[in-house]
């Protein structure tokens, strides 16, 4: 298979994956607040990586489509979410070591949105860079 | 090592032709943004825009595009 034949394959746009991502997220995250068996608990918990990759797969196909300017955009957003990615989850590992943080309060689904808010942070300074 | 910038004579060229930017970036296929920012010299193109850039006005891309050292 060629790789146009691949890349027409994906989902055309991140856009409907995406929110059923963000669906399916919100409804495990609130499904694992119930009493439920263990087996059904890990099927909720990794319910939402189908949805996941299929707005990862829209998201490939609409970076193909972007002209240079807005790639080089997302590319230096990149840029700056991945290191304060970084720091972050170092900042938190010290600080779990000195003081000891709570889970409740500092666990993987507390960074997850500081990811999008750095991302969304780096394609704000990009477009306010070339604009 | 001396710094250089890339200036061009892109909005000139398209002032000539009474081209908008909107105009001009579905004539090179990129959008109206990418047109502005490589106006303002905020953004240096590809190899290959530059070359469509030339191609399209019927010019080198020498011609649109020079060298200039950075007087920071």
């Amino acid at each position: 298979m060629t790789q146009d034949r691949l890349l027409d394959r994906l989902p055309a746009s991140p856009l409907v994956p995406g929110i059923l991502w963000g669906l399916t997220y919100v409804g495990a995250r609130l499904a694992l607040e119930l009493d439920l068996p263990p087996r059904i608990r890990l099927i909720i918990a990794l319910g939402p990586v189908v949805p996941f990759m299929l707005a990862l797969a829209g998201v490939v196909r609409a970076i193909g489509a972007l002209d240079e300017l807005h790639r080089r955009v997302h590319l230096e957003a990149l840029a700056i979410a991945f290191p304060l990615t970084l720091l972050l989850i170092m900042t938190l590992g010290l600080l779990d070591l000195a003081v000891g943080l709570s889970p409740d309060d500092w666990s993987y689904r507390h960074i997850l949105p500081f990811l999008v808010i750095f991302y969304a942070f780096g394609l704000w300074r990009g477009w306010k860079r070339y604009q | 090592m001396e710094a250089v910038s890339v200036k061009n004579r892109l909005r000139v060229l398209r002032a000539e032709r009474e081209w908008s930017q909107a105009e001009l970036a579905e004539r090179l296929s990129v959008s109206r943004q990418t047109v502005n920012a490589v106006e303002t010299g905020r953004y240096e193109p590809s190899l290959s825009l530059a070359m469509r850039i030339a191609r399209l006005f019927g010019m080198t891309v020498e011609e649109i595009f020079e060298l200039e050292p950075d007087r920071a």
